[in-house]
């Protein structure tokens, strides 16, 4: 099974079937995004801090243009490196060698998988370039905004001129997108449930695997709806169909229920991975063995049941019925406990630990607490119906759920790089500059995004390219808070050039690894050499035991890999 | 300096009031969460045997105190479920007497307010109108019919705590009542396009009299 061959640029880039390959090159995709995601972010917080200003690299910012930078920040964001990271990077490196495995058990589609993925970052970028410019409706596309072209009512000509339209474009990409990833999903699925090494019954997955697995189902599920709603939405724009129009028989509130019974689960999708990758983090680093995994599992198969019944508490106001807002508030204030019973089994698992403070590890403690702290516990405020009247569409939701996705999606990512790192480079990483970018990182995320909760409770909406018109949001101390998270969110972009430094440098020139092993971890991953050949081990490895066996009694050492008798 | 705009509705309290109960109860939280994640950082070195390390957190006895926090949790959000659903349905489900019956129309960008004429009945011929100015009498209740003439908007009136999409085609409506004379701004909370931000207008609360002298003032117009 091992074919350990040397292959060309063009053959690992382009037409590699390996899944670490493809794993790579859905990364650098990723990385290209985040990139475009990022400067973004950075153009219009240097405009809101300081409106008259040209913006360093792009100039004078119109409302046009901060309308498309906010919509295309969020979608870049949410849909591209949130869900491509932690689905298809994720799963793509993790899923076959973690369950010892030699590939997907298609790997022709994980190839296709990756083209369309290539083939929707295209599409993206290019609905930046359309003759209309930029989409500017909000990430949420809310029609009827979504279908014409954001305020200026220019009637369109010919069926071209609607085609050629950012609109259409931003819906094409993520259709492409979600085909791409449904095929990634069924994959990692069939991989999980039909190649695991002989021995790895299914409660001996690390979390890891368990997490992506859950969430590329809960995926599936969800997905379905948006779906049908996208279409009925690209018909409204390309053939004038008022599926979304309330002159025609159309309901702007059907986008708004079939786009959050897809968005809500999608939250749990994106945050159900980086959990994952905490548990074996944390377990490992702790030297103890994951308290109550089988616990963990059920609180997570709840909370994605639940997941899916909660999705109109982005409609409060919105113009549903009240009464029934009350169900969805009582379900949003439910789903808060499976969660508080994982953290605190992690929690548990570090309780009277010899604790490592390792790399992963600072991310991984990093990410627990903000995420409990803070995006957890403000998630109350928002489940409770009758403060969302006062703090939906604020910026006290922009810091909510910058709290809730920034530890998951970014910490978690961080934790997973590096920790994984080393295993698919057999490079380490440089120590002294990860610590750095741990430090800045952590600091200034909080810099930006703590000013936004006092900011939206002051009654700053969102979405506004131009603070200066209204009165009550000028008085201090609001601009300087404003300049606080302008400031901060700018160091915050530039720190991440020390990873991305660190991570090509490291990868060239790095360290060679000491040992096969250097987290003295148990999981399969760790017992074929670093990097793992094609095919990953030199023989199908036997597994005998869980994945969290640290400091086993029986043991001289303190961990039990999982193919050692 | 305070941290929410000052409240000029008769259940801004109410909304006020359940923020203050949540951070209460979650600043204890916070710090028992704190000292659960710092202690085990803290005695990190300590010599510890393997059997006291291998715990695995398998049947009720382990899991006990897990359970116990989460039944904590629980009846926390109970509490606040208990505490905040009695304003909901008195904010939105329910609509007291109206003193008072105005249309706000949202359109790309302006907010159009339409009043009752003299025959005090609105949809009729002699409606009056202004546009991004609404005149609110104090102390009594105003039912707001919301309106969109194109995409959605939303009227935000922070200091009425006060907030409600306007949908194309739908009328919506809700009621406020204000407590304190003044100026007040009214804002779109929901993106509407280029001019988004620049859809404001302003609340005027007068006192009764000076209210029906505006009135009388709009309809001469």
């Amino acid at each position: 099974m091992n074919t350990h061959k040397k292959h060309g640029f063009w053959h690992r880039f382009f037409f590699s079937l390996d899944h670490k390959d493809i794993g790579f090159q859905y990364m650098l995709t990723i990385f290209l995004m985040v990139s475009i995601g990022g400067f973004f972010a950075y153009v219009f917080r240097m405009h809101l801090a300081y409106p008259d200003m040209k913006v360093p690299l792009f100039g004078l910012v119109t409302n046009k243009d901060y309308n498309m930078l906010i919509t295309n920040h969020g979608l870049i964001m949410m849909m591209w490196l949130a869900l491509g990271m932690l689905l298809a990077v994720a799963g793509n490196f993790l899923i076959p060698i973690m369950i010892g495995t030699d590939d997907m058990a298609f790997p022709k589609l994980n190839k296709i998988s990756y083209w369309f993925f290539l083939i929707s970052v295209i599409l993206m970028i290019a609905s930046f370039f359309m003759k209309r410019g930029g989409f500017g409706g909000g990430w949420t596309m809310y029609p009827p905004l979504s279908v014409g072209d954001f305020g200026y009512n220019t009637p369109y000509k010919s069926f071209a001129d609607r085609f050629f339209t950012a609109n259409t474009f931003v819906l094409l990409a993520i259709t492409f997108e979600f085909i791409s990833l449904l095929m990634g999903g069924i994959n990692f699925f069939v991989t999980t449930l039909n190649k695991r090494a002989k021995g790895m019954t299914l409660t001996r997955m690390p979390m890891t695997v368990w997490m992506i697995n859950i969430a590329s189902v809960l995926f599936m599920f969800s997905v379905g709806p948006l779906i049908a709603g996208a279409f009925m939405l690209l018909l409204d724009i390309n053939v004038g169909t008022g599926f979304y129009d309330a002159y025609r028989g159309g309901d702007p509130l059907l986008w708004e229920h079939l786009f959050w019974f897809f968005g809500h689960p999608e939250v749990y999708v994106i945050l159900l991975p980086p959990l994952g990758f905490l548990a074996d983090i944390i377990s490992n680093n702790s030297r103890k063995p994951l308290y109550g995994y089988r616990f963990i599992l059920n609180l997570t198969l709840i909370a994605a049941i639940l997941s899916m019944m909660v999705w109109a508490h982005h409609q409060f106001v919105s113009g549903i019925d009240p009464r029934a807002a009350t169900i969805f508030s009582i379900f949003t204030i439910i789903i808060s406990l499976p969660f508080a019973g994982i953290i605190l089994a992690y929690i548990a698992t570090i309780w009277k630990g010899n604790l490592r403070l390792s790399l992963p590890m600072k991310w991984a403690l990093g990410s627990v607490t903000l995420f409990t702290l803070i995006g957890g516990f403000t998630g109350l405020y928002l489940g409770a119906a009758v403060f969302d009247i006062y703090a939906h569409n604020t910026s006290f939701v922009v810091a909510h759920f910058h709290y809730t996705l920034f530890p998951t999606v970014i910490f978690g990512s961080y934790a997973a790089f590096y920790y994984w790192f080393n295993k698919f480079t057999g490079k380490e990483l440089n120590k002294f500059w990860g610590n750095v970018h741990f430090w800045l990182t952590f600091i200034f995320f909080n810099g930006f995004a703590f000013p936004l909760f006092l900011l939206g409770l002051a009654g700053q909406q969102r979405r506004i390219a131009d603070y200066r018109q209204f009165e009550f949001l000028m008085q201090d101390p609001l601009p300087l808070y404003r300049k606080i998270a302008t400031i901060s969110a700018v160091i915050l972009i530039l720190s991440q050039f020390i990873f991305i430094i660190n991570f090509f440098w490291s990868m060239k020139k790095g360290k060679k690894v000491s040992s096969e092993n250097p987290w003295q971890s148990n999981t399969l991953e760790w017992q074929t050499s670093s990097p793992p050949p094609h095919g990953n081990f030199e023989t199908y490895p036997v597994v005998y035991h869980g994945p969290y066996e640290y400091n086993h009694p029986d043991r001289e050492k303190d961990f039990l890999p999982q193919n050692e008798k | 300096m305070r941290i929410f705009p000052e409240n000029a509705s008769s259940y801004g309290a109410n909304i006020d009031f359940i923020f203050w109960l949540i951070t209460g109860v979650i600043t204890v939280a916070s710090i028992i969460v704190i000292f659960l994640i710092l202690y085990p950082l803290l005695t990190k070195n300590k010599k510890r045997t393997k059997k006291e390390m291998y715990v695995k957190g398998i049947g009720f006895k382990d899991l006990k105190l897990i359970y116990l926090g989460i039944f904590i949790l629980a009846v926390a959000d109970f509490y606040f479920l208990y505490r905040e659903m009695p304003y909901w349905t008195k904010i939105e489900e329910s609509l007291p007497k109206k003193d008072l019956h105005v249309i706000i129309m949202g359109r790309q960008w302006l907010w159009e307010f339409t009043y009752p004429g003299p025959d005090g009945k609105l949809y009729t011929d002699d409606d009056v109108k202004s546009i991004n100015q609404l005149y609110l009498p104090v102390n009594k209740v105003v039912h707001m019919d919301i309106q969109s003439y194109d995409v959605i908007h939303a009227v935000f009136i922070p200091n009425a705590r006060f907030k409600q999409d306007a949908l194309p085609g739908r009328n919506i409506t809700r009621w406020v009542k204000m407590t304190k004379t003044g100026k007040f701004p009214l804002t779109c909370a929901e993106i509407c396009g280029i001019g988004h931000a620049n859809m404001k207008a302003t609340v005027t609360v007068l006192s009764e009299k000076d209210f029906e002298k505006q009135l009388a003032k709009l309809y001469k117009k």
